[in-house]
Parts: structure tokens; C-alpha cells; sequence
């Protein structure tokens, strides 16, 4: 047959091959193929042009003109709408009014203190006063300072709810404001606070922004005293409403002990009550005002809050899980912060109604230009299967995936397969959301497991997890956006990345807002 | 960086064709001139049927042409070693997503079986039947072996395609001949 290299090479020069080319196909790609480099040099000019890591590229003479424009047409509206402009920004009462005119304000504060994230979410029905506080740890709290006056704080490791009156003092105090943009009004409106009023922007908007600084009476963080905070709230010029706030909490000295970044939406219908908001309705209730009140089973009485305007209720999230690879999941002791597997399948992950996978069939970009196997539109394809060949394999050191929902959706949970064959550790595994394709402005990290910060994200919290065919659940906390951005570095096998299926489950914005 | 200094760089006449390339789309169409035959050939040996070669050819072509305003490489053999991994890649993915990669095969080989029933051209060993042998190795050893003795790569230049030092490619080029000459020998007909 072919004894050595060179009788092969022999064997194959003599072979028919039938490997000319088509004319008629060479010219129809080279069309397509030189029309995709124009777009791509395009999109690649416009995202150079938007500047880089916060660095704005000071903008052409024509867009100047165009920005010029743009200032005195809205400058000409505003005084054309007859509002009580102080140099065509209204003042924060005005702003406050329209904030809580809607009857919810969901609100996402991310705390940052003393190299910790944490992030709790909000959700304040303006018209019956109450306040659903939802923390990290999966703890509830909540406020009535309507009707109801009373406290209760669920805890998901007692699995007990509580029932107490409202405390005297404090931010959640009888007489404290119970939302962000009250709180903000109250202390504007003391006579020794100044309201700085000037405008700005946010994810390519601009926006007005009102800023004070405020001396609390008795606060300690971390067990430093709190000499002063400087709240800055920014406002949607065409809504004039809060969209988005920060509070830096400073010492004495002046350092900055901790600071809060909160992001704000006015949907039109909210949780019912607080067991809407991940409280079991079995769990048992313990009331502090009247003793003993319920054993486990019984049907607890949830705070009274008025109808929801809508059928708004959550719902155990539905997903189909492929086919187990492995039985159980070894302990894997190289792999420091890692998550304790769990032996039961995992608990209902609860959603709004109406909530599914955004991200089926949506197309998916790569910071590895070319997947060493595989097609990038594997991962949304709706094949969570580890079969072989279903796995999109990225090159080597950090890699990202970004999905494109195709419209700003409210994300609730991202559900991620790297590669369930095996029981691997995928490392520096980190999730944002954001309506900037680029990933420059508006960057919401959902989760981050990177704890040495390789990625450049700022150091994560999350444990490492062992991969398996649940895959991984993320919490999205109602996150609002367009991308979703996956970061992985290698994992415990080898320094590739893997992603075999990722699913978002949201709803879209415009469905929300039509609700 | 030394390192990267002290590599020896093959110069050739289009290494500004390259550069150029990246914002030109003139320049563009130029290169693609120069590669579309080599590049159509390489899927051809890799897929054997071509209409999936065109396919994947395509698919190669405008991947290049996203990537290409923001490729790093700044000479000729950096572009052919880029879109060469492209093209290796995409095959290999082709080849595992789809199961019609047997039925292709058995496709391709009854065609040539009909065709050499009306003809009497024959070889001792044809390509349906080195195809199907060389079906039998792992994608990454079919890559070496199309590269080696389709596209007449040297060692070095296929080294940078599949990202592998030069003598792992000439050990796995050496093992994939053994196997080939052990299939091969043992049932010249290829029906096992």
C-alpha cells in the first residue's frame, strides 16, 4: 500500500479529488464575505469612537453640532411644558411626586463595604406603604407602615416568620421614610441641607442630578462611626422620575466607609404579599404581639395589601433538565470556596408569571473569535444534552459569552451548562447584565465567583459549584437589559472554557410595561 | 517578548496586503482571491462532499470578515496560520454537530462506485476509500494529515494552525500513518 511518508504523499498527489472550485460560489461569498467586513469595520469604528474603559473620544465636530441641537430642543420643550424649571431642572419635590405617583417602585441596592457586595432588592407598593425587602440570603423583610404597622422578617434558615411591631427608630423606623426617593426628600427638604442640582448622564442618557449631604444621627458601619452621607439621586428628564441613586457613607476623617449603588423601576404591579416574594406558605409564624400563632401547615395570614392592579404572582420557575452524566457529585478538594453539593434535586426557583427562557435561539457572540469547537449558536440552541459534540469549546485563559435578547428584557434567573459530563469546576465564573453592547456603561454583575479578581471584574463572593445536569442557577434579581454577558477561566480539567446550553429567563420590557 | 522577536518570520509579498486588509475592503478582496481556492480545497479533502465544503468554506470566509478589523496578526503567514485554524475548527465542528457525516460518506462512495461501474479508470486505492480510513481518525489527526499532504503545510506552519509544538505534529503525523497503513493493509476495500 504505502510504506512510508513519502509513498503516501505519492498516493494521494495521484488521487481525483474533484476539488475545483465553483465560480458562480466563489463570487456570490466574496459579495457577502466583503459587505460583512464593511459591517463589522463599522460596528467596530462605532464602539472605538464610544471610547474605552470610561475614556470618551472627544466627539467629532458634527456631533457636537448634533449635541448642541439636541440641548436647545429640549431646553425649548421644558419651557414649552410650562414646568417649574429652576434653570430648566425641576426641583426634587416635583421629581419625588412624579417618582411615586406609579403604585411600585422596585428598587436594587448594591452595598460595598469594606471589600463586600452585597445586594438587596426592594419593592415598595407606594400606595398602601409597605416595603418587601428581599436580601442576598434569601431572607425576607417586611414593612407596613400603613394600615398593618408591624414588621415581619422571615428567616430562611429558622424557616420561621416573625411578626413584631414596626421599631421605633431607624432607617425602618415608625417614622423613617420607607423608600429611597422619600428618604431623599425628607432630609432635602431640612433647612441645613442644600440640593445640588446639575445635569448628566447614564448609559448614553442624560439625566438630571440633585446630590445633598446629610449628617445622620447615629450610625455605625462595621463598627466606624458615620459622620456623613452624600446621596445623589439621578432622574429620567422624560419621565422625571429616580432611576438610578448612590450613597456614600464617610467618616469622620472624611474617608468613604461605604457606598451604595441603587438602580430603580416603576412597574405597574407588584408581589400581593410577602409570600410572593419567596416566603413558603407553609412556613411556620411566630408573632411576637400575640405569642405563638401558627405550627408548620398552617395557612399563615400574609401582610393585608391592596389588590395588585394585575394577575402580578410568582410562579415556580419550568425548565427541562437533560439527561444525568454522573450520580452524585464528588467533592472536588483542589478547588478552594466550593459550594456544598446538594443531595436533593434543586428547590423551585420562584418567578413572575409569564417568565421564559429570552435567550432560546437569540444570536451569541465570543471573545474567542473563533470556538476551538462547536458554533456559538449551540448555546442557545435548547440542547442542554452532554453529548459528544454538543459542548462549544473556547480557547484558553478568560473568555466571555455575550447574548443578545434582541429587546431590554427584566431578567430573573440565568441558568448555565458549561459541561456536565464530568463533575468539573469551571473557574472565575461570573454573569453580568447590560443594555450596553460594549459592557462600558450600565454593567450589572449578577454573580462572580472570581475571588482573586482575574477577570478584572472587582473581586466576587460566590462559591465555586461543581458543574452538573441541573446546571447552574443564578439569580438575575429583576435585573433590566439587553446583554448578558458569561465570564469563565478554565476549569479543574484543562484551561478551556465550555458552554454546552444558557438559558435567561426574564420577560421583556415592553411586555411588562403593557401589563 | 524576545521570544516573540526572535521567531523567524516569513516575509512575503503580501504581508501589506495584510495590514491593509484590516480596514480596506479592497484589500480584503484581494486576499480573499488569493485564499478562496486553498481554502475551498482544504474543506473538500476535509468534508469530501462539496456542498458542505462550500458551506463551511462561506462560513470561514465571513468569520475572517468579522474578525478581520480587529486581527492581531501583521504578516502573511499570521493570516494564513489564523484563517487556516478557522477553516480546521469549523470542519471539526461541522463534523461533530452532524450525524450526516456517515450518510455523506456512504453517499459519496456509492456515487463512486456507480460512476466506476460506467468507467474504466481504477486505482488499487481510490479516495472514497482513503477518505473513509482516514474517517476513522480523530478530527484533529484528520487536520494534520489534510494539511501535511493536501495543502503541503510544513511542520511548523501546521504546528501554528492546530496550536501544537512542531514535533507533536510530526509524532501525531508518523502515528496516523501507521494507523492508516494498518487499516488500509488489513482491508484495502474499507468495509470493515
Amino acid at each position: 500500500m504505502f510504506e512510508n511518508e513519502r509513498d503516501f504523499r505519492k498516493l494521494v498527489a495521484g488521487m481525483e479529488t474533484n476539488d475545483e472550485p465553483s465560480a458562480a460560489h466563489r463570487e456570490r461569498l466574496r459579495r457577502q464575505t466583503l459587505q460583512t467586513f464593511e459591517q463589522a469595520r463599522a460596528r467596530d469604528v462605532s464602539v472605538k469612537t464610544s471610547g474605552r474603559n470610561g475614556v470618551h473620544t472627544p466627539p467629532h465636530p458634527v456631533w457636537k453640532l448634533a449635541i448642541a441641537a439636541a440641548v436647545l430642543i429640549g431646553a425649548s420643550t421644558a419651557v414649552w411644558m410650562g414646568l417649574d424649571f429652576a434653570g430648566g431642572q425641576p426641583t426634587f419635590e416635583r421629581i419625588r411626586a412624579a417618582s411615586e405617583s406609579t403604585p411600585w417602585l422596585l428598587a436594587v441596592a448594591t452595598r460595598y463595604s469594606d471589600g463586600d457586595v452585597g445586594t438587596d432588592t426592594y419593592w415598595s407598593n407606594l400606595a398602601a406603604k409597605e416595603v418587601y425587602v428581599m436580601a442576598e440570603d434569601e431572607g425576607v423583610v417586611g414593612y407596613s407602615y400603613g394600615a398593618g404597622q408591624m414588621k415581619l422578617a422571615y428567616s430562611p434558615r429558622l424557616k420561621t416568620l416573625v411578626v413584631s411591631e414596626l421599631p421605633r427608630t431607624g432607617p425602618f423606623g415608625v417614622e423613617s421614610a420607607y423608600n429611597f426617593v422619600q428618604a431623599f426628600a425628607v432630609l432635602a427638604a431640612k433647612d441645613d441641607v442644600v440640593v445640588e442640582r446639575s445635569t448628566g448622564e447614564r448609559e448614553g442618557r442624560p439625566v438630571w442630578v440633585y446630590a445633598i449631604d446629610a449628617a445622620p444621627s447615629v450610625m455605625r458601619i462595621e463598627g466606624k462611626e458615620v459622620a456623613g452621607v452624600r446621596m445623589t439621586a439621578l432622574a429620567d428628564p422624560r419621565t422625571k422620575r429616580v432611576v438610578a441613586a448612590g450613597v456614600e457613607y464617610k467618616s469622620p476623617g472624611g474617608a468613604l466607609l461605604a457606598r451604595e449603588d441603587w438602580v430603580m423601576n416603576y412597574p405597574q404591579a407588584g408581589p400581593s404579599s410577602i409570600y410572593d416574594v419567596g416566603v413558603p406558605r407553609t412556613t411556620r409564624v411566630f408573632d411576637t404581639r400575640q405569642g405563638y400563632r401558627g405550627t408548620p401547615g398552617d395557612v399563615p395570614t400574609p401582610i393585608s395589601t391592596p389588590s395588585p392592579t394585575s394577575g402580578f404572582r410568582l410562579e415556580p420557575l419550568k425548565m427541562e433538565l437533560p439527561r444525568a452524566m454522573f450520580r452524585g457529585t464528588p467533592v472536588d478538594g483542589r478547588t478552594p470556596n466550593l459550594e456544598k453539593p446538594r443531595r436533593d434535586p434543586r428547590p423551585a426557583f420562584l418567578a413572575p408569571a409569564g417568565t421564559t427562557n429570552v435567550a432560546r435561539g437569540r444570536p451569541v457572540s465570543s471573545s474567542d473569535l473563533e470556538p476551538l469547537t462547536g458554533s456559538l449558536d449551540q448555546i442557545t440552541d435548547g440542547d442542554k444534552e452532554a453529548t459528544e459534540g454538543n459542548a462549544v469549546e473556547l480557547g484558553p485563559r478568560p473568555q466571555y459569552i455575550t447574548i443578545d435578547l434582541l429587546e431590554p428584557c427584566e431578567v430573573y434567573a440565568v441558568v448555565i451548562w458549561h459541561q456536565h459530563r464530568w463533575p468539573r469546576v469551571y473557574y472565575d465564573v461570573a454573569v453580568q447584565v447590560c443594555d450596553d453592547p460594549s459592557f462600558k456603561t450600565g454593567v450589572r454583575t449578577v454573580f462572580n465567583n472570581d475571588a482573586d479578581d482575574s477577570l478584572g471584574l472587582g473581586a466576587g463572593r460566590d462559591l465555586h459549584y461543581t458543574e452538573t445536569y441541573e446546571g447552574k442557577l443564578i439569580d438575575g434579581k429583576s435585573t433590566q437589559g439587553r446583554y448578558v454577558r458569561c465570564y469563565s477561566n478554565g476549569n479543574t480539567h484543562d484551561e478551556l472554557n465550555h458552554y454546552i446550553e444558557v438559558e435567561v429567563y426574564g420577560r421583556p420590557m415592553k411586555s411588562i410595561q403593557s401589563n | 517578548m524576545v521570544a516573540i522577536m526572535a521567531e523567524p518570520v516569513e516575509q512575503t509579498g503580501y504581508d501589506d496586503l495584510v495590514v491593509l486588509a484590516k480596514s480596506q475592503t479592497a484589500a480584503l478582496g484581494r486576499l480573499y482571491d488569493l485564499y478562496y481556492d486553498r481554502i475551498f480545497r482544504f474543506c473538500v479533502h476535509r468534508l469530501f462532499n462539496r456542498s458542505t465544503a462550500e458551506d463551511v468554506t462561506s462560513s470561514v470566509f465571513l468569520t475572517v470578515a468579522r474578525g478581520m478589523p480587529r486581527f492581531q496578526g501583521r504578516t502573511e503567514q499570521d493570516f494564513r496560520s489564523w484563517i487556516y485554524t478557522i477553516a480546521a475548527n469549523q470542519a471539526n465542528a461541522h463534523i461533530r454537530k452532524t450525524i450526516r457525516r456517515q450518510r455523506l460518506m456512504e453517499n459519496a462512495v456509492a456515487q463512486r462506485r456507480a460512476r466506476e461501474r460506467d468507467s474504466d479508470e481504477w486505482y488499487s486505492l481510490d479516495w472514497p476509500t482513503l477518505y473513509a480510513a482516514i474517517q476513522g481518525l480523530k478530527p484533529e489527526q484528520q487536520t494534520v494529515l489534510t494539511l501535511r499532504f493536501f495543502e503541503n503545510m510544513d511542520y511548523d506552519a501546521i504546528a501554528k494552525v492546530v496550536g501544537a509544538r512542531p514535533a507533536t505534529v510530526r509524532v501525531t503525523l508518523h502515528r496516523v500513518l501507521r494507523r492508516l497503513q494498518k487499516v488500509l493493509g488489513g482491508n484495502p476495500g474499507g468495509e470493515e
